[in-house]
């Protein structure tokens, strides 16, 4: 019997930025990574070792400058962008490390937005969908507020409502506890690791977080993954 | 959720700058359409408001003078000519009608006039026909044998409530020649619904100077020639009279017509110039607003949103902000139209309609939403170009 694809693949994805005059500053060098469908894992590693460029990479936000990204059985790369981006709403949940929620529309409808650029999922069904997510993420009674009128750990479930929104075969998130105290950043992980296992949702989180190492199923350090070193920090989100 | 939506959470989102952009927006937009209602109005008040005789006699005076004071009372009153010119037109065989006229004081700033009976009496040349709303005309008296009986304008009846067989009289002076109301008109739209009219009699006996006259005074004679060839011929006798000058109302109102032609080109300029500082406010707002939220935009891409998405998102942002100034705008139009549609009534003798709706409006309102959207697409276009992954880097 054939073993299934995987939910992620990168092979030979090279990522380098133009300094100008013919020169580049290279971030990014992956020669083989592939994460099972259904899989949990965790990347860790210094600040500046790539790890958000990576998530970008996978996410079809940004290309690579050699290289195949393959998501879902889908290459990124040659998919010319309004595809990718249809692509990466419908298929790719990512949850920010600095939430990135939407400030003039409430918790409810940041998750609807979601689905509303994705389109996957019937408009009619939206609003019930997103409510039931905040509700599994115990925010029923948040659903009409803004983001200014959360606390921290309820915008990061909202996030994550928003990410998981249209019901994504992968989710990506960077840091998703980084600005959480431990307590909420152990709620919070219980939860998503609950949906995603119950939905055989492929996770990839980068953390610092050892509350967030505990329920991986493999550990992957960045500095093994990435054969470039020794960058300059500042380049995380590049 | 639809793009509009989306587009209105944006401004509700700051509401300051959207409602001090949807203000300047409405201020232009009152601005350009109150000019266009007070222009478009003057001059249709002024054609409404004209007579349908061909020639004014009057003293020696410019014959704008004579015509705005004689038709439209705006003017002060031409010097008196003697009532022997009314006679002489009167029975001269070229002209089919003259009326006297004889412009005195004012009652609360209504003109009175006397005049006779022909004044009112219907013609088949005639646009208007006089008819009462309340009481009687009143009939010529006999020299000398004054009734004071006074006929209202509409707007004077409805101004200075004065009721028939009301007594009325302005200054102490005058107190032993009160006017009694014997009718009231029903309204002709000109500005005679401003004018309290009596008889030559009572005209002349209000007057001690006049009382004293042997041959009485007039301000000007209202003539209808039977032809034209007759219309020229007694405006150059009249012209060439010493004591007296010819107006044609229709020559006279063509000076007005390009006299206000001019005040229109410089206020299509000036209107031109508030339309370019409204665009830019606009378009200064929404490239701020832009700039804000560049992380926002860079969210949603995130999140799917194509690059026509964002785009659209802002440029309906522009469009509606443009829409509800626009509406606001044609209401305050509406309004400074109304002023000075007032203004105009009390100090200029005109008759505007500031409330008529034309196919100015929709088209007003889709200009202004289409130069909303052109203020809008250079921060749409900033939208449409954001970068997504450097936009969301974490803040520092």
């Amino acid at each position: 019997m054939a073993q299934s694809p995987p939910a992620v693949l990168l092979q030979d994805v090279k990522k380098s930025f133009p300094l100008g005059h013919g020169n580049a500053l290279e971030v990014l060098n992956v020669t083989a990574l592939a994460l099972p469908v259904g899989s949990h894992t965790v990347l860790k590693g210094p600040s500046g070792s790539g790890k958000t460029t990576l998530l970008n990479l996978i996410a079809g936000i940004a290309l690579p400058t050699s290289g195949r990204i393959q998501v879902n059985g889908t290459d990124l790369v040659p998919l010319p962008e309004p595809q990718r981006d249809r692509f990466r709403a419908a298929h790719i949940g990512y949850i920010f490390q600095t939430f990135n929620l939407l400030a003039p529309f409430t918790a409810l409808e940041n998750v609807m937005l979601a689905m509303r650029f994705a389109d996957t999922i019937p408009r009619r069904g939206q609003r019930q969908r997103a409510i039931a997510l905040l509700s599994q993420l115990g925010l029923k009674t948040r659903l009409s507020h803004r983001p200014a009128q959360l606390s921290r750990g309820e915008q990061q479930r909202v996030a994550m409502a928003r990410a998981l929104a249209n019901d994504p075969p992968v989710l990506l998130a960077d840091e998703p506890c980084a600005s959480l105290d431990a307590a909420t950043a152990q709620v919070v992980l219980m939860a998503l690791e609950n949906i995603c296992r119950e939905q055989a949702t492929t996770v990839l989180i980068v953390t610092h977080d050892t509350a967030a190492l505990a329920g991986a199923a493999q550990v992957l350090d960045m500095q093994e993954i990435n054969r470039v070193t020794g960058q300059p920090d500042g380049l995380e989100g590049a | 959720m639809r793009l509009w939506n989306i587009a209105w959470k944006y401004l509700c989102g700051r509401p300051l700058a959207s409602v001090l952009t949807a203000v300047s927006v409405a201020l232009g937009v009152s601005l350009v359409l109150a000019t266009f209602l007070l222009t478009r109005g003057i001059r249709a008040g002024f054609i409404a408001g004209t007579t349908d005789y061909s020639l004014i006699i009057g003293a020696k005076s410019s014959p704008t003078q004579l015509v705005l004071g004689t038709i439209f009372r705006l003017d002060v009153a031409t010097p008196n000519i003697p009532y022997t010119v009314y006679e002489q037109l009167h029975d001269d065989v070229r002209v089919e009608r003259a009326v006297p006229v004889a412009l005195g004081d004012a009652y609360q700033g209504f003109r009175y006039v006397g005049t006779t009976t022909d004044y009112f009496a219907a013609a088949p040349w005639q646009r208007k026909t006089f008819s009462v709303a309340a009481g009687r005309f009143w009939s010529d008296d006999p020299p000398g044998q004054p009734s004071y009986g006074a006929m209202l304008g509409a707007e004077v009846a409805q101004r200075t409530g004065l009721q028939i067989g009301e007594a009325f009289y302005e200054g102490e002076e005058m107190a032993e020649h009160p006017l009694k109301v014997v009718g009231i008109l029903r309204p002709v739209h000109s500005a005679d619904d401003r004018t309290i009219f009596f008889s030559l009699a009572s005209y002349w006996d209000m007057n001690e100077v006049a009382r004293a006259m042997a041959v009485k005074p007039l301000t000007t004679v209202l003539v209808r020639p039977k032809r034209l060839s007759d219309l020229t011929h007694l405006h150059r006798e009249f012209n060439v009279n010493p004591e007296t000058q010819a107006a044609l109302p229709s020559a006279v109102l063509l000076t007005i017509f390009n006299l206000l032609g001019v005040a229109e080109e410089v206020l299509r300029f000036v209107l031109g110039a508030v339309v370019l500082v409204v665009l830019l406010y606009m378009f200064v707002a929404l490239y701020s607003a832009m700039l804000e939220r560049r992380r926002e935009i860079a969210t949603m891409r995130a999140l799917g949103a194509r690059r026509i998405t964002v785009l659209m998102i802002v440029l309906l942002e522009a469009c509606l902000i443009a829409l509800i100034g626009g509406i606001v705008g044609l209401l305050g139009g509406h309004g400074v139209a109304v002023l000075g549609a007032h203004l105009l009534s009390q100090r200029g003798g005109l008759a505007l309609a500031p409330f008529t709706v034309s196919t100015v409006h929709p088209l007003l309102l889709v200009g202004v939403v289409l130069l909303g959207a052109c203020a809008g697409l250079l921060p749409a276009v900033l939208a449409y170009r954001t970068a997504v992954a450097e936009n969301l880097a974490p803040l520092s």
